[in-house]
Parts: structure tokens; C-alpha cells; sequence
């Protein structure tokens, strides 16, 4: 067993896991934060996506234990106060949640995205998130809601 | 009293966001795999190796002494019989014979997960080969092993057929003179198309928590389209009565018809049992590939036959799908390929064969659309076909041979209402269906149409509406929404027949302890269905607060109106300013006069087949199906023709819902149905080599992202009212999926001349008939 | 499992001498999958992402670029010094699977593991490339083109690991493209094509082309580009120098196309690629 640190959510978290036990796992069983989902385990779907010192990364390709000591926001992160955030509020008013199942990485994907790009075309909306897979939207309403933030952060 | 067209305008016709999109974009939505329970163990599989073994013996000694193991379950550990819907040939674990690769033998449940893995790979079970038949062909062959020994002694509810090897159903539909109306005929076409299997790829893998109680009661959790399927399949298949089986659904990560039959729940619940702690099961990618489900593959002999004026006349299919190692639903999604294979036309001469084979692979099963796609993937590429050898455009084809209402499906069941010509012209003008697209050299792109026709009314269901003392409402349908949205359009339908705002409707989570029955969300039928039992229960709270209300205003019932929000006034000359709030009668109903006002409604479809319009034989009753439901899409494609890919533009989806309860998630299952469709036509394939899946990975198999997806999708929705139903409406769920395949393959040979018979349509298939044609 | 975090490359050499099943993580894009579809199960893990060294990118004396190991796809996708010839580098990066991928998955992670279907290997062959290598016995340098030996196998012995990748400076008027075909967008290649090409006067004065996907290596035929330099580019050049790569290929048959069918796309690759990288006619 391996003793680190993580700041997760911004509250330092102190965990003792096995080395191979990924930053999801460790998310999901060790700190019960379950908002990130496992839905193929191998960095192809995206619905684990978390932010790692503000970047988006596949968590299920990444070991706790070689990013202790760093920052991670959850999709449980996001929003303050018990208020969803700007995203958040975009994807439930543009109608883009259907089964959720990805959302959580979707959402995070795009939060992440719309830092760096904050005004961005529907292509760049497409290439910023098409690494979240989705089997119920078709991505219309996806695209939609990333817009509909980008237009009220600009407003 | 005011009718309910004009109290319901403020809950219907709008779309409010769903009622757990708040919690899902939080992260805060609990799916089956998020939850735990105290002392909770951790279940693994083992599953088998072979396509074709008998089992001889097993050796769980190993596994039992690895510490942290409490419980390892076999088939010796079943205590029930056999499950199946229409062909109850499958048990809770292999028994016996195994027969595919990846079919659950035993199970595990170990304090954490690791050890839960390891243990299962330390059963040991002795295995006698067996030779497989792997394919249809296989199994069919003179001589070929035989899947099923005890296939006659199964409890079947069709006409299944005898000894004849690994045939599992045979059905037969004829419709006017048959085969010998092609002697109308003045062309005739005839070809062979084949599908392939494709996965469901809901994002959220199977999983189930079982946990018994010290009542002896096991309650279950567990990702499923249907709470009450499920708890009659652990009845059937454990053994438990249903009263002591609570089975509850979460918030479910997409289903797509995959998870409405038993999945992980019944060999969880033996662990839980065993062990007697609660225990979890959460599929792997591989594992939910390799042991749940997908659309059958098959091959389908067609034949059309029309007067020169394009008039259809007579129509063949000969369908054979591959059904894989267990009956499912397999019988009934071959019966309902017949259903469609008439197409959306009034082609008087019909004869339509099915057949469902067992083959040493991976179980096929129900999937959006079921049968459908297979059946319009087939008839509809050859409608242009047709409309090519007749110089006639494919969009005046269909509208020609056009059903309507009024007239008679195959089977004979009436057509209520029908957009089918409207869906049609809506799309065409719509896309500008005759301007030619130019594209960039080494390019080519064209337009394709499909027509589509599906039900929208199947088997039973029931709703509770209850009065809660604040004057709100609960709602209990039993209904699980796996993404679809039928949480907020059933409390839509029932805040409209009481004239409230959504917000003041609470839904109850799905319970069979205490929901009425729901036969399950699948064959697009919840919104129609459902929304039948939630309008006769509503309509019971009504009354009964119509009654009150009288009582409290000193007038009689008549003079009453409902009123927005929650009240009742009445009615008179000269205006009387008298009003009662629902809480106000609720305080009199629970406090004094009448006790708690409860409505509850149930409702099944009766319109059974006229055996005077269609001769069927081996088909299952058909009797509460109905309702169809009618669209058209066109679709424009570019095809590379460097590589043979073909790129999806634009594409305009028209479908009649009869009314759009919530017309933003009526449009989002347009978008994600089109585009799953897409998939399936272009690069979506379970592939087996051997009987071992070959691709059982997001990483192998590929469905399309934002980068494969066109922009622009346009839901059009057309509204004919559907007279049948209190608000008028139709489902919508299946039908986007099912003209995408055949569209994509129209445009395909539109751009570039190439008609393709097979799908997906992979740019190896396209590159190389484009090389043919030359 | 053992899990160590080395601050210094030789620190990192030690400990993989000292154990032999230990294995180097880079990113873990590649590595971590395996380990949750349980397919390695190594004794250690010596994690590289502490070591300064591997995450620097510098000018080389001779005018290239030196990058680190641990440098993500991320970063040399967007790595504006990878111009001219070496922009083959910045494609390829650009196109390996998705954004959050790219963010964890490194240069040398994908170097090392040498997947020939991945997008990486058949750019570094372009770029005519040198893998700098660390070892118990010192530091040594490989060409790309002899870098990766076999399928999933590289020239790497016993304890060494990719430190850099050295890209040399490419022609004055080199162009470099690459040419991928996927089932999908982000999946592995089918087939890709990297070419490096400068043209002078209308007649091709450089090339280097490497395939991806083509066989258990990079296929790279010196006689093919031989074939393409001093000519126009023009249609039989092309189709001559495809017909050398094709018969040097031999892809596998799976998911993601048959083999034949790989073979089919090498010419109609081949010439897309020279026309993006600016031997259009």
C-alpha cells in the first residue's frame, strides 16, 4: 500500500491504496465521489474525464499514486455552494442529458475547454470533446449546450 | 366543466427540463454501480471458454479458501427453473453445456474486487467439448450439433418448431395472393441483403446490488429497462416468490432494449443469498459484450414487384436471423421483421418467412427498432432500387404506394392515424430534395430517403396518482426512464389532466413494492402506453376532488372549473369569487370526509390481428399491439472516393408523434436515434471469429463521436392527433434509428451509382464496389 | 506492487537494473489499460514523471529539436517549433486518439511500446528521427528507421528506456504531412502515410515516407523515394514508388480494415499526402 495526497474538490485528501489503483477507482471507492464513471476502463470513452492541475485527463488511465500531490476537480467539483456551474446550468437548459451516464466527462471536458477557448466554433466544440463518447444525444444538443455557455459567459 | 384541451396547455407541448437533469450534470445521480451497502461483498464471473461444452464437474475448493472469499455459486446453487420471455430455455448460470464463449459458469463474491477476480479464476471446471455451429449455416447444416436436446419439453408461447435441429421459430405471414400477386407484376426485383450485429453500447455497463433483508426479502438494484421483467425473472429463475423479490431501478445509463430481459441480477442475488451480505456485480466492457446482447444479424431475401406506373403490387421476404446460444426475444423480434417487411405501402400481395436460429454465440436480442432496422434496411434500398428501374424519384414512389389511415397493416390491425405522405413531402422540401450537391474532387455527394413505420402501443401498464396533503401530486408508474425522458413527459401528461404545473407532480422512483405494473420501457410504448394508465388515474383524482370541491362551494359539480395551479372555482353567472385549493380538499379528505384520494388506472392495447386480412402462422399473439407510428428521413452523404468512406452531411428526420408532449426530448431522441442508425450503417459490427467476439472493446468497436457526426440533424416534428390516446400521442423512441440505415445506403448510391446489399457499409465494402462498377 | 518515484534518470536506471520485471510508466495511456485489463502484471513501477530532464524540448546545435521523453502528444501537437519537415511530428501528435488522451500519453510512452498501428512511429521514420536511449551501460542513439524491430518490439535491451527523440533539421523547403485513415476519428490508423518532401522547381528535391499500419513496423523503401526525387511528383512516379511500398508492406488482417484492403489504400494515401505536403502538380 502506497500513503499519498491528493487535492481533490480543494480539500486535501490522504489515501492508502495499492499502486495500481487508478485515480477513477481511487475516486470512485476510496473518496465515494461516483459523479466520474467507468464505462471502459481503458481511455476511449471519456466518462471518467477529471481535471488534473486543470487539464483534462482519461482518470482510468491515470495511477493515484503518481499524481499525489496534485490538484483534481471532480465533475463534483464544479459547481459551488450546492449551485451548478455555468456549464453544468448550460447542459440541463439546452436539454443535452439524456441517460447522464457520460455527462459527467462531457461536462468536465467542456469546462476545461471553454477556459482555454472561450469563444469557440461548433467544430472546435466537436474536436474539444470528441474524446466523450455519447450513445443516446447524438452530440446536437451536446454541441448546443457548450454554446449556450460560451454565449453567457460572453454576455 | 372545462374539457382537458383546455386545462392542460401549461404542462403540455413544452419542454421543461427533465426532472434528474439537474442531478446528472451535478454527478450527483446514483446509478446501480455508485451504490453500496454496509458489509457490501464484490462479485466476479467465470465464464466459459468453449462455443459448445458439456460441464462435468467443478472443483470451487480453490476459490472458496482464498481469504476474503464468502461465497462461490454454480449451477448446482439454482434453485429455479428455466427464464425466457417467449421461450424459457436459459438458466441463471450455464447448466449442463455451455454454449457460447463468455456465457457466465460460476460466480464469486470476495470482500473487494481483486480477490473476487482472482477466486473466480480459480474454479476449475471440467469441460467435454463439444462441436460448435457458430453461424446459421452451421447450424443448420445436415448433422449439426445441437444446441438445445431438451428444445421440445421448453415452455414456448408460439408455435415452435419439431424436431427440426437448431431451427428455434418459423413464421409465415400471407397477405392477399401472396407470391402469386407477382403475376401483376411488369418488373420485378429481387436481392439478398445482409446485416450485421450490432452492440448497444449503452455507456453504462451492467450493474446490479442484491441485498437480503432478515425477512428473507431481497431487494435488488440493478440497471434494467423493466423493475417488474426483472423480479419475474428472478421468480422464474430462483425460485423466490415474487413477494419476497423487491426489485428497484436507479437512475439507468442507457438500455436501447439490451436490458429489459435478465442480465446480472439473477446470478447476484444467488451470491447474496449465498453469502448472506449484500453483493454487487458491476460488468466490465468485455464482459457486457461478451454476455449480454445485440441485434441480430441476418441475411434477407426480398423481392418487390410493381406495375409500370410504380404502383407496388407484391412483395417476398425471407428472413434468417441468427439468434445466438438462448431464445430471448429472438422469436418475436423475427415476428416482427415480418410485421415490417410489407414496408410502409399498400402492397396488396405479401408473403413473409422468418426464421430464428440457435447458434454457439453471444445471445441476440432486443435492440431500438426490433427487427425493424433489419427489415427496412432490406426493403427500403430496394423501393429505390425499384424507383430507379422505373425512372420514377424515390420520394413519388413512396408517396404513391403510401399507407393511410384507415387501412390495414399486415396482420389487419386498422391504422388509426398517419403522416406517412406528410413525413415525406416535409423532408423533401426540406432538404431541397432535387438540388444536386457538389462536392470536391476525389468526392462525390447524394441525397437518400427512407420511409419508416413502427408501433407504439405494447402490453400493459398501470399508474398511481396520489393527493398529498399539501395539495401536490405523486406519481407512480413503475416506468423506468433509461434516458429517454418519459420520467417528465408522463409527469407532463398528468399535471395537464389535473391542471397543474409540473413542478407541483412528484415521480416516484420505479419500486415493485409499491408501483403498479409496467411491462417495461422498450417497443416505444411508454409515453403512449403508459400515458393511458397515467390519464384513467388522474382522471380518478379528479373526480374525487370535483366531488369534494362541490361539497365545500355548496354547488353542484358542474358549475365547477379546474383552475391552473391547483384549484377549483366555480363556475356561475354572475361570478361568484369562490375557489378551493387541492390542499384545501386534501386537508377535508385526510382530516374529516372520504380519506386519502388516490387514483389508479390501467391499460393494455387490444386490438388483435384479423386473420381474415393476413394467414399467419408460428407468429406470437399480436394482440396488444398497435398504434403506428409513421416518418421519413433523407439524408445526404459524401463519399470519399479515395478511401470508400462515407461521411455523414445533413440530415432531416420528420416523424409524427401525434403530439409532442415535450418536443425538446421528442427532438433528442431524433438526433441520438438518427445517429445510432448511422452507426449501425456505417462502421458498427460484432465480429465473431470462431464463436470468440473479436472486438469486445471501445476500442475495437467503434461507434461514431462528435468527429463522425453531421451538425446538423433536423428533427421536424409532425403532429396528426392520435384520437386513441387522451393527449393525442405516438412513441418515438425506436423509428429515427430505422431509416438511417437505408437512407444512408440510397444516398450512398445516389452520390455515386454503387448499391451495396450488406451493412455497415465499411469503406473496404464501398471502396471495392466502387471499384467493381467501375 | 513496488512504486517508485525517481527524481533523476539515473536514479530511474538503478532501479529498473535492479529489478527486471519493474517497468517504466511514462504517461500510462498505453500501460495503465494493460494493467486494468489485467494483461502485465509487473513487480514495479518506476514512474518517470519526476525526472526534469525528459520534459525539456531544445534547439540541437545542428539546427533540429531535441524532445523529451515525457513530453505529452499534447504538447507536441501544439509545439510551435515543429515547422517545415518536422510539422510530420506535430500532425501525427495531433491525431493520436482524443484531447484528454493526448494530455496523458507521452513521446517516449509511445516510442518505447512501438506500436506500428500507432501514429507516432511511422512520423519519427519520416523525420528520419534518432531515439536517444538510456541504459545501465550509458547513453547510445538510434535511427528511428532501425529503432522498431518487430511488432510491439523495439531495439531497446534489458533496463533502458527512451530519454529524447532527436528530429534533424529537415530540408529549407521541406513540408511534412500525415496522412491517417481511421474507422473513426481518434482510432488507430488503418493505414497512415507521414511523408516529409521538399520540391524545388517543380521536381521533388526530398522525401522520406513511412507507413503506418503497413506491417509490424514503419515500412519505409529507400527505392521508392529514390524513384519520387528529381521527378514532377507526376502520376507514374507516384504510382511507381506506391507499388515498391505496397510490396514492402504486409498489414494484418482485423477490425480495423483486412489486409488487402490496406494495401488498397497505400497508393490512394500515398497520393493524397504528396499533394498535401505541396507536390500537387
Amino acid at each position: 500500500m502506497i500513503n499519498i495526497t491528493l487535492k481533490v474538490n480543494g480539500e486535501e485528501r490522504a489515501l492508502s491504496l495499492p499502486a495500481t489503483r487508478t485515480l477513477l477507482a481511487a475516486l470512485r471507492n476510496d473518496m465515494k465521489l461516483t459523479g466520474s464513471k467507468n464505462a471502459c476502463n481503458q481511455g476511449v470513452c471519456g466518462a471518467c474525464t477529471v481535471l488534473l492541475d486543470g487539464v483534462p485527463v482519461n482518470a482510468c488511465l491515470v495511477l493515484a499514486a503518481n499524481v499525489a500531490g496534485r490538484e483534481i476537480v471532480t465533475i463534483e467539483g464544479l459547481g459551488e455552494g450546492g449551485k451548478l456551474s455555468p456549464m453544468q446550468q448550460a447542459f440541463v437548459d439546452a436539454g443535452a442529458i439524456q441517460c447522464g451516464f457520460c455527462m459527467s466527462g462531457m461536462i468536465v471536458s467542456a469546462t476545461a475547454f471553454l477556459a482555454e477557448n472561450p469563444k469557440p466554433s461548433r467544430k472546435e466544440i466537436r474536436q474539444a470533446l470528441s474524446g466523450n463518447l455519447c450513445r443516446c444525444s447524438g452530440y446536437v444538443r451536446v454541441i448546443d449546450a457548450v454554446e449556450l455557455a460560451a454565449g453567457r459567459s460572453g454576455a | 366543466m372545462s374539457d382537458i384541451e383546455s386545462a392542460t396547455e401549461s404542462a403540455i407541448g413544452k419542454s421543461p427540463p427533465r426532472l434528474e437533469a439537474a442531478e446528472k450534470a451535478a454527478g450527483t445521480a446514483i446509478y446501480s454501480g455508485d451504490m453500496e451497502l454496509p458489509g457490501m461483498l464484490h462479485a466476479a464471473l467465470l465464464t466459459s471458454p468453449y462455443s459448445h461444452a458439456r460441464i462435468l464437474s467443478y472443483d470451487v475448493s480453490a476459490a472458496l479458501a482464498l481469504p476474503g472469499v464468502k461465497a462461490v455459486v454454480t449451477a448446482e446453487d439454482i434453485s429455479g427453473g428455466y427464464i425466457g420471455l417467449v421461450c424459457k430455455d436459459e438458466k441463471a448460470l450455464a447448466h449442463g453445456k455451455v454454449r457460447y464463449i463468455g456465457e457466465p459458469v460460476a460466480a464469486v463474491a470476495a470482500r473487494d474486487e481483486a480477490t473476487a477476480r482472482l477466486a473466480a479464476r480459480l474454479i476449475e471446471v471440467e469441460y467435454e467439448e463439444l462441436p460448435a455451429a457458430t453461424t446459421v449455416e452451421q447450424a443448420m447444416a445436415e448433422g449439426a450439433p445441437v444446441l438445445h436436446e431438451d428444445f421440445a419439453d421448453y415452455t414456448k408461447i408460439y408455435q415452435a418448431p419439431e424436431n427440426e435441429g437448431n431451427l428455434l421459430a418459423r413464421a409465415e405471414a400471407v397477405m392477399g395472393r401472396g407470391v402469386d400477386g407477382f403475376d401483376e407484376a411488369d418488373v420485378i426485383v429481387e436481392g439478398t441483403y445482409e446485416v450485421g450485429a450490432q452492440y448497444h453500447a449503452y455507456m453504462e455497463p451492467v450493474s446490479v446490488l442484491a441485498a437480503f433483508g432478515p425477512d428473507g426479502r431481497v431487494t435488488v438494484w440493478s440497471s434494467t429497462q423493466s423493475i417488474f421483467r426483472t423480479q419475474a425473472n428472478i421468480h422464474e429463475g430462483l425460485g423466490i416468490p415474487m413477494g419476497k423479490i423487491r426489485c428497484v431501478a436507479p437512475r439507468i445509463g442507457g438500455g436501447f432494449g439490451a436490458k429489459a430481459e435478465a442480465s446480472g441480477q439473477l446470478v447476484t442475488v444467488m451470491l447474496a443469498k449465498k453469502a448472506g451480505m449484500p453483493v454487487r456485480l458491476v460488468l466490465t466492457r468485455d464482459e457486457d459484450m461478451t454476455s449480454m446482447r445485440a441485434r441480430h444479424p441476418g441475411t434477407l431475401r426480398v423481392k418487390t414487384g410493381a406495375k409500370a406506373d410504380g404502383t407496388l403490387v407484391a412483395r417476398e421476404m425471407e428472413v434468417w436471423l441468427d439468434a445466438g446460444a438462448y431464445a430471448d426475444d429472438s422469436p418475436a423480434v423475427m415476428n416482427l421483421v415480418l410485421f415490417y417487411a410489407r414496408g410502409s405501402y399498400s402492397i396488396p400481395h405479401v408473403r413473409a418467412l422468418g426464421h430464428a436460429v440457435y447458434t454457439n454465440k453471444l445471445r441476440l436480442g432486443a435492440f431500438r427498432g426490433f427487427g425493424n432496422p433489419q427489415a427496412s434496411f432490406a426493403a427500403e434500398s430496394q423501393l429505390d432500387e425499384i424507383a430507379e428501374k422505373l425512372g420514377i424519384d424515390p420520394i413519388e414512389l413512396r408517396i404513391k404506394n403510401a399507407i393511410k389511415a384507415g387501412e390495414q397493416w399486415l396482420g389487419g390491425q386498422r391504422i388509426t392515424s398517419c403522416a406517412l405522405v406528410e413525413s415525406l413531402e416535409k423532408v423533401r422540401d426540406a432538404s431541397d430534395w432535387t438540388r444536386r450537391r457538389e462536392a470536391a474532387p476525389g468526392r462525390k455527394r447524394g441525397l437518400g430517403v427512407a420511409a419508416m413505420t413502427h408501433t407504439s402501443a405494447f402490453l400493459s401498464s398501470g399508474a398511481i396518482v396520489r393527493l398529498q396533503g399539501d395539495g401536490s401530486i405523486i406519481l407512480n408508474v413503475g416506468a423506468v426512464d433509461i434516458g429517454q425522458g418519459s420520467d417528465t413527459a408522463l409527469s407532463q401528461m398528468c399535471a395537464a389532466a389535473l391542471g397543474l404545473d409540473i413542478e407541483q407532480v412528484s415521480f416516484a422512483t420505479p419500486d415493485t413494492d409499491s408501483a403498479p405494473y409496467n411491462y417495461g420501457t422498450n417497443a416505444s410504448r411508454v409515453t403512449y402506453t403508459v400515458g393511458q394508465a397515467v390519464h384513467r388515474a388522474a382522471m380518478q383524482v379528479r373526480a374525487q376532488l370535483l366531488e369534494h370541491a362541490a361539497a365545500m362551494l355548496e354547488c353542484s359539480e358542474g358549475q365547477l372549473e379546474l383552475r391552473p395551479g391547483g384549484r377549483i372555482g366555480v363556475d356561475v353567472e354572475p361570478p361568484r369569487n369562490a375557489e378551493v385549493s387541492f390542499a384545501d380538499i386534501a386537508g377535508r379528505s385526510l382530516w374529516a370526509v372520504g380519506g386519502p384520494i388516490t387514483g389508479s388506472g390501467s391499460y393494455i392495447p387490444n386490438d388483435p390481428p384479423d386473420p381474415e386480412h393476413t394467414k399467419m402462422t408460428g407468429f406470437l399473439g399480436l394482440d396488444a399491439l398497435s398504434v403506428l407510428t409513421f416518418g421519413a428521413q433523407v439524408v445526404e452523404v459524401e463519399v470519399d472516393e479515395v478511401t470508400g468512406a462515407v461521411e455523414v452531411i445533413e440530415a432531416w428526420c420528420a416523424h409524427d408523434v401525434g403530439r409532442a408532449i415535450n418536443p425538446g426530448a421528442v427532438e433528442s431522441q431524433i438526433h441520438g436515434g438518427f445517429v445510432q442508425g448511422q452507426g449501425y450503417a456505417l462502421c458498427e459490427e460484432m465480429l465473431w471469429e470462431d464463436g470468440r467476439l473479436v472486438n469486445p472493446s471501445f476500442m475495437d468497436y467503434k461507434f461514431p463521436g462528435t468527429l463522425d457526426t453531421p451538425d446538423k440533424i433536423h428533427a421536424i416534428i409532425l403532429e396528426t392527433p392520435e384520437k386513441s390516446h387522451p393527449f393525442h400521442v405516438k412513441g418515438v423512441g425506436e423509428p429515427p434509428l430505422v431509416g438511417a440505415a437505408p437512407a444512408i445506403n440510397n444516398a450512398l448510391s445516389a452520390a455515386t451509382g454503387l448499391r451495396l446489399k450488406q451493412i455497415p457499409l465499411t469503406p473496404e465494402r464501398v471502396l471495392r464496389g466502387l471499384l467493381e462498377k467501375g | 506492487m513496488e512504486f517508485h518515484q525517481p527524481t533523476t534518470l539515473d536514479d530511474a536506471l538503478t532501479l529498473l537494473a535492479a529489478d527486471p520485471e519493474a517497468l517504466p510508466l511514462a504517461g500510462g495511456a498505453t500501460l495503465v489499460a494493460m494493467l486494468n485489463a489485467e494483461l502485465i502484471e509487473p513487480s514495479a513501477l518506476v514512474s518517470l514523471g519526476g525526472i526534469c530532464e525528459l520534459h525539456t524540448i531544445e534547439a540541437t546545435p545542428e539546427g533540429g529539436l531535441r524532445l523529451g521523453a515525457m513530453l505529452s502528444h499534447a504538447t507536441l501537437a501544439s509545439e510551435a517549433r515543429l515547422t517545415g519537415g518536422n510539422a510530420v511530428m506535430r500532425q501525427a501528435a495531433a491525431q493520436i486518439a482524443h484531447p484528454a488522451v493526448r494530455n496523458i500519453g507521452t513521446l517516449g510512452g509511445a516510442v518505447a511500446h512501438g506500436d506500428p498501428s500507432s501514429d507516432l512511429p511511422a512520423a519519427l521514420v519520416a523525420a528520419d528521427a534518432v531515439i536517444e536511449v538510456a541504459g545501465p551501460s550509458g547513453r547510445r542513439s538510434i535511427a528511428a528507421e532501425g529503432f522498431f524491430e518487430d511488432y510491439l518490439t523495439t531495439a531497446l535491451e534489458e533496463g533502458e528506456m527512451v530519454a529524447a527523440v532527436i528530429l534533424p533539421p529537415q530540408p529549407e523547403s521541406a513540408v511534412g504531412h500525415y496522412e491517417k485513415f481511421a474507422r473513426v476519428h481518434g482510432d488507430y490508423a488503418t493505414l497512415s502515410v507521414a511523408v516529409v518532401l521538399a520540391m524545388a522547381s517543380g521536381k521533388c528535391s526530398h522525401v522520406r515516407i513511412a507507413l503506418g499500419a503497413a506491417g509490424a513496423t514503419p515500412v519505409r523503401v529507400v527505392a521508392a523515394e529514390a524513384r519520387l526525387i528529381g521527378s514532377s511528383l507526376d502520376a507514374g512516379a507516384i504510382s511507381e514508388a506506391a507499388a515498391l511500398l505496397t510490396a514492402a508492406s504486409d498489414p494484418v488482417d482485423d477490425v480495423r480494415g483486412s489486409a488487402d484492403y490496406r494495401l488498397m489504400l497505400v497508393p490512394r494515401l500515398l497520393t493524397r499526402a504528396l499533394a498535401a505536403a505541396g507536390g500537387a502538380p
